[in-house]
């Protein structure tokens, strides 16, 4: 994460122009992601739908962050914009200390693949590729050599402990492993930010106990931060950060002690 | 409007080639529908360019055996009811009154029934001289052939297939045999061939059976010759040489055809050539069949793989990676479908040459055609498909089911 810090200086100069009230110039560099009066409407036939209405936080690097609320309260547009699938209707998004310039389509790719990891609910593995090809398929956006990719990949399935099924695919996997292997996916590029939609979602208690704990040890352990979704309250309140959204709008934001 | 969308790709090929050939290995079956058109497509083309290539080296040979440089006067009668003729001995005296010629034979020719035993049949009937045998290279397979000496005798030289169809069991055609022709019985002296046709020959020598021309009399209706054929040097001016050897052989009951074997030639290519753009044309619809089953093949993998691309979407793959990723998968499916369009082409090729008695020979220029133009339409057919995977909305693309 060295590359990191020096990213988060350079969000000094980016962000305070316009700088939000709750952050001080000396927090800006420690902030991973900030988010700025954003806006989301979708033109639906008879009149325009509002989504998300003026949101605005900041994440700390490092942290572990839950984003709560009930079903269309707009947390899964809000994470398709921080994760640039999407493109707000106002408001604006810096990520790492780099203002999103969500009009680029090959940036925001680039972008995405240096600075962010996605985890879904449905684990979104390739049926075709081997566990580790998975897990290398960021690299090979990057014009990484096969050769190159695969002890990468391989230590970041050890990383969660899964180097043993390097060469099982997807099918021969448990969910609970597939979601670990789609952990380690996110993180190989050693992104800044992993974006975990639902993480746990689809598995059994025991299993989603498992890959929680899991990802808040590779948060604390290599100092990645997270923003993770979920309707759980139990879950959310075992994260660092509490935000919890309705009708697109930020209703609680709090910061465990 | 549709905008090229590919730019800042940094995949490589060679690994997007493996990916789509084992691609291609799971939806096995889907693809070989796709393939089968452009299979066709191909294989035709590659069939049409192999039997054209054989064809003309057939021809070649056929004429490199007689010549390209012949002539066949034919007299055609002044007025409807006389008999146009030709007179032998100007015919013969041809290659010493013009220098240009090196050989001419006087001939007549028609068909007649012919009778062996109880065998009758109708073949070609020509009486001819002995210097037919050498202008046209004939080689004997038994007997010999007519010879100054039978000046009008009751003798005939019979070529093969002739031979084959006026026989009987117990009774064949070889020399010595008896055969008649309008109630003169002629004896059989040779048996001729099997001799290349070519379509200049006033007859098919293997068809026919010949007789002296001195004893042409009893068979047709004038004892006088009704054409020549005339060997000239090789790079004579045709068309000079024809007026000039018409004007020899002018007399008034007569007016004289000249047919030359270049004309003859470039006629039968003609007629290739429209055999081979009808070929052609089934080829190009079959691989526009073919295109439009690779687009569709890829459509369908566009809509049923939206996971897979908004993940790779996700991960950092461009729109140009994405829409690239797609525009391989169809360049090679059809080029599979090439390769094996080539075999199967070269296949309906050589069973071509085997039914026509063609020496199987291969062009190899056309070895690359085949697979090149069916990649070529794999790659014009995959754009379309190619940029709706470069277009999609990553978030669409990965809520699909």
């Amino acid at each position: 994460m060295q590359g990191l810090s020096t990213t988060g200086a350079l969000s000094t100069m980016n962000v305070s122009p316009h700088g939000a009230a709750q952050h001080a110039v000396l927090s800006a560099p420690r902030a991973i992601l900030e988010v700025r009066d954003l806006e989301k409407t979708y033109s639906a036939a008879t009149r325009p739908v509002p989504v998300l209405r003026g949101v605005s936080f900041a994440i700390d690097n490092g942290s572990f962050c839950a984003i709560l609320g009930p079903s269309g309260s707009g947390k899964s547009t809000l994470m398709n914009i921080v994760g640039l699938l999407d493109r707000p209707t106002a408001g604006s998004v810096c990520l790492a200390g780099e203002t999103i310039d969500y009009d680029a389509a090959d940036a925001a790719a680039s972008r995405r693949n240096r600075l962010l990891g996605f985890v879904f609910q449905s684990f979104n593995l390739l049926p075709r590729l081997t566990a580790w090809e998975n897990v290398a398929l960021p690299l090979l956006y990057r014009g990484m050599p096969r050769g190159e990719r695969k002890p990468l990949a391989l230590a970041m399935l050890d990383q969660v402990g899964l180097s043993d099924r390097a060469e099982h695919r997807p099918a021969m996997l448990s969910g609970g492993q597939q979601q670990r292997v789609a952990l380690a996916r996110a993180l190989v590029a050693n992104p800044a930010l992993v974006l975990a939609d639902e993480p746990t979602g689809s598995l059994d208690s025991v299993t989603a106990a498992e890959v929680m704990a899991l990802l808040r040890d590779l948060n604390r352990r290599l100092g990645v931060s997270v923003l993770m979704i979920t309707h759980d309250r139990d879950l959310a309140g075992r994260c660092d950060r509490r935000i919890e959204l309705l009708d697109g709008r930020i209703i609680t934001d709090v910061t465990a002690p | 409007m549709i905008s090229w969308p590919f730019t800042a790709t940094h995949l490589s090929v060679g690994e997007a080639i493996a990916e789509a050939l084992d691609n291609l290995r799971v939806q096995r079956q889907r693809s070989m529908l796709a393939l089968l058109g452009i299979l066709i497509g191909a294989a035709s083309i590659v069939a049409v360019l192999t039997t054209a290539h054989m064809a003309q080296q057939e021809t070649l040979k056929m004429f490199s055996r007689l010549g390209v440089d012949m002539l066949n006067i034919h007299a055609m009668p002044a007025d409807a009811d006389a008999t146009g003729v030709l007179d032998r001995t100007a015919v013969e005296q041809l290659p010493f009154r013009d220098s240009s010629v090196l050989a001419a034979t006087p001939l007549n020719a028609e068909h007649d029934t012919v009778t062996a035993g109880r065998v009758s049949d109708t073949v070609g009937v020509a009486a001819v001289t002995e210097s037919l045998a050498r202008l046209m290279t004939l080689e004997m397979r038994e007997g010999r052939f007519i010879a100054p000496f039978d000046a009008d005798g009751l003798v005939a030289v019979v070529g093969v297939e002739a031979a084959e169809k006026l026989s009987a069991p117990g009774a064949p055609i070889t020399p010595g045999a008896r055969i008649a022709i309008k109630g003169y019985v002629f004896t059989v002296i040779g048996i001729v061939g099997p001799q290349p046709f070519t379509p200049l020959d006033a007859l098919d020598v293997n068809d026919a059976v010949m007789i002296p021309l001195g004893g042409a009399g009893r068979v047709f209706d004038t004892p006088q010759p009704t054409s020549a054929l005339v060997r000239l040097r090789p790079e004579t001016d045709l068309d000079a040489a024809g007026r000039r050897i018409s004007s020899l052989l002018a007399n008034p009951t007569a007016t004289l055809q000249v047919i030359k074997a270049r004309d003859v030639i470039k006629s039968m290519n003609a007629q290739k050539v429209i055999h081979g753009q009808l070929l052609t044309a089934v080829g190009a619809i079959s691989l526009l069949v073919g295109g439009i089953g690779v687009m569709n093949v890829m459509l369908m993998g566009v809509m049923e793989r939206r996971r897979e691309i908004g993940l790779r979407a996700a991960v950092g793959a461009t729109p140009g990676d994405l829409g690239l990723m797609f525009l391989i998968e169809a360049a090679v499916l059809a080029f599979v479908g090439g390769v094996a369009g080539l075999v199967c082409g070269l296949l309906a090729a050589l069973v071509t040459a085997r039914l026509s008695g063609w020496t199987p020979s291969l062009a190899l220029w056309v070895l690359p055609l085949g697979p090149g133009v069916a990649t070529v339409v794999g790659l014009a057919f995959g754009i379309y498909p190619a940029i709706r995977a470069a277009r999609l909305s990553p978030i669409e693309a990965l809520r699909a089911e």
